[in-house]
């Protein structure tokens, strides 16, 4: 929309080529509208200004986060934080169209010696947008990725130089495919992961153990900085699918344990507290950046969910306690978007922990979950179809309770408001026999009415009126008589004399 | 190396089991998936890429291995390159009572034949044929990618299987 429009406005005016200080030189769109000197200068002016703000950003952060953790941390705190990540997610897309644009218009200047130039723009750019403080935080966590991973890779001497050389092409490389689709992006991304073991192992004789660590870290690099180009893009139906799940299990709120077969007794003070950390974990998934964080909030929900069960029934659990455990987990947190993430860490996990091991094992059962999810029905909470729908038509709940099972401390507000949906439906039920009887009523008004017509309709048929023409001469009574000639002429008068 | 007995106390749906073979290291990624009929739409998504599947049916009871039957179909059909172990549990309450048989022996075994399959009859309890079905689901792993990677390279290998049933198994 707002490309079309900055695309109808194309005009160059010439005094818009020459560099925004007014030196005399050209400028570049690449530079801001500078030329290369005074770009330079700006360029370290504002980098300056901004590392200075980060660390200022950086030490308030701190300290609000030790604030943070002296008081308890509750799991509304938790949520709270996720949903405010999910309009972080808002304002970043908003940001990345604006850049979209920019950069159809710098992508004819640039060339291929100002490629990382251009990089570094892109992030003074992001810097810019009108939510400052989000943006910087997320620059803030890319520089402590990137100063961790220099750190880490000191440790690994030579075959490290190589880590990061090839990280910073391989960063190249998707910037230059960002407008690729996303396949295309992930199909990228697996090769890296591939070639960059494969060298390691086979080039520089990395041992196993020291590759699977330095994968790790290479993840965390480059998927830190490739986060918000990749998560949940524009080009997907993601978000929309995304909505779709949390519109399902909204509709699914009324599914309890005894529904799903859940071998969780939440009654229990620990298992409860089991349970909430179990939701926690799931809900924070959305907040990580780097698919295998991800992975890792999963598989420690999972860990809860195992010490619930293992409290409630006294004995290790098996796949089939664990998995409809987990579906009531999901379907009680009703985790942020849950495919999105699902996707990304599709797209973008290091692919041998996605296919074995631990991670890869909750992923799949998550993946399930949400699948069961999707396509659940009234025969697979062996409920009947009238009450299943029932339930989805929110028309009444497996957890309304009757009267006189109420406890005496249950809420009055909750009380009252029983009372006045049970008065609701009785008025809905008297209401919809009124229209029937209606109904009814006008039907047999109309079959009086046709009755009546029909009834007429026959008599007429049966007795036709016959009208005969009024100037028929009388004398044709007589006409009838056929053998008038045979009868004997009529009488005449005679005169008798006398 | 970890006894069936010891799978238990784990009690996790996931174990993974680092054997050796023929002086290479393998870890085995043990699923265990869910083998409720309620389920059965979303098993695929289990053991999509699985290398080997151990299947396992109640030898007392003889409807347990009609629905093993289903497994093994469903495996053929979707994921053909995967190995297919049939594995009767609860050898121990056989004894010598021999009327608790619900399944019997050679009709499975005409069975495996048939869908080239390998048979173990094991008891969670004694530890019976336990290890000896992982050893043989490392070595054929072993042995078949041998022959499909030419250049093979030191390291380790990552196979993985599934087995809707088996813990659930030894916990009864």
């Amino acid at each position: 929309m707002s490309l079309k429009s900055e695309r109808r406005g194309i005009h160059v005016d010439q005094s818009e080529l020459l560099c925004k200080k007014g030196c005399g030189y050209y400028g570049n769109p690449a530079w801001q509208g500078f030329c290369s000197k005074c770009w330079r200068e700006e360029y370290h002016k504002a980098r300056q200004k901004q590392i200075q703000e980060d660390w200022e950003l950086a030490e308030r952060l701190q300290r609000e986060e030790e604030e943070a953790y002296a008081s308890s941390h509750s799991t509304q705190g938790a949520q709270s934080l996720t949903f405010s990540k999910f309009e972080e997610k808002k304002t970043n897309e908003k940001t990345r169209k604006v850049i979209t644009v920019k950069k159809f218009f710098s992508a004819s200047s640039r060339t291929g010696t100002k490629k990382v130039l251009t990089g570094k723009l892109r992030e003074i750019q992001d810097v810019r947008t009108p939510s400052p403080s989000i943006n910087r935080q997320v620059s803030i966590e890319t520089d402590r990725a990137s100063k961790e991973f220099i750190e880490f890779l000191k440790t690994y001497q030579k075959p490290g130089q190589d880590i990061y050389k090839q990280c910073k092409i391989f960063l190249e490389a998707m910037h230059q495919k960002r407008e690729l689709s996303i396949e295309e992006q992930s199909e990228c991304a697996q090769d890296f992961y591939q070639n960059v073991a494969e060298k390691l192992q086979i080039r520089w004789k990395v041992s196993p153990e020291k590759v699977e660590k330095a994968m790790d870290h290479i993840e965390k690099y480059v998927m830190t900085r490739l986060y918000k180009y990749v998560f949940c893009p524009e080009t997907t139906e993601d978000e929309k699918k995304d909505l779709v799940v949390q519109k399902r299990i909204r509709a699914l709120h009324w599914v309890t344990p005894q529904m799903l077969c859940v071998p969780v007794n939440e009654e229990i003070p620990e298992v409860s507290e089991m349970v909430v950390k179990a939701i926690t974990g799931i809900i924070e998934m959305d907040s990580k950046r780097v698919p295998r964080d991800k992975l890792a909030c999963i598989t420690q929900c999972s860990k809860h969910i195992f010490n619930a069960i293992k409290i409630t029934k006294n004995e290790p659990a098996s796949a089939d306690d664990f998995l409809p455990t987990f579906i009531y987990i999901v379907l009680k947190g009703n985790p942020p978007r849950l495919q999105s993430n699902i996707q990304y860490i599709t797209r973008f996990c290091n692919p041998s922990r996605l296919m074995t091991g631990e991670d890869g094992y909750y992923f799949t059962n998550l993946c399930c979950a949400v699948a069961f999810i999707e396509k659940l029905d009234a025969q697979s909470l062996n409920l009947s179809q009238e009450d299943f729908d029932r339930y989805m038509s929110g028309q009444t709940s497996p957890r309304k309770q009757e009267p006189e099972n109420w406890s005496p401390d249950m809420c009055l507000g909750v009380k009252q408001m029983y009372k006045n949906l049970d008065l609701l439906s009785q008025l809905n039920e008297r209401q919809e026999r009124i229209v029937s009887e209606a109904k009814k009523l006008e039907k047999d008004l109309i079959d009086w009415t046709d009755g009546i017509a029909k009834e007429v309709q026959d008599i007429v048929e049966k007795y036709p009126l016959e009208i005969k023409p009024k100037n028929q001469p009388l004398a044709a009574i007589d006409s009838e008589n056929v053998e008038n000639d045979k009868l004997p002429p009529p009488l005449q008068p005679q005169v008798y004399a006398g | 190396s970890i006894s069936s007995v010891s799978l238990q106390t784990i009690g996790a749906a996931f174990v993974a089991k680092v054997m050796s073979v023929r002086s290479r290291t393998v870890t085995l990624g043990i699923w265990d998936t869910a083998g409720s009929e309620r389920y059965e739409a979303m098993s695929r998504i289990y053991y999509r890429g699985a290398r080997a599947a151990i299947v396992c049916y109640d030898l007392t009871d003889s409807s347990s291995f009609q629905r093993a039957k289903f497994w093994v179909n469903e495996l053929q059909n979707f994921e053909e390159s995967c190995r297919i172990y049939l594995c009767g549990t609860k050898s121990d309450l056989l004894g010598e009572d021999k009327k608790k048989r619900g399944v019997d022996f050679h009709d499975v075994q005409d069975y495996a034949d048939e869908i080239k399959a390998e048979l173990f009859e094991t008891s969670s309890k004694t530890g019976q044929s336990v290890d000896e079905l992982f050893q043989k689901v490392a070595e054929d792993y072993v042995h078949l990618t041998a022959f499909q990677v030419m250049t093979e390279d030191e390291g380790v290998n990552l196979g993985r299987e599934t087995s809707p049933y088996f813990y659930s198994c030894c916990h009864h």
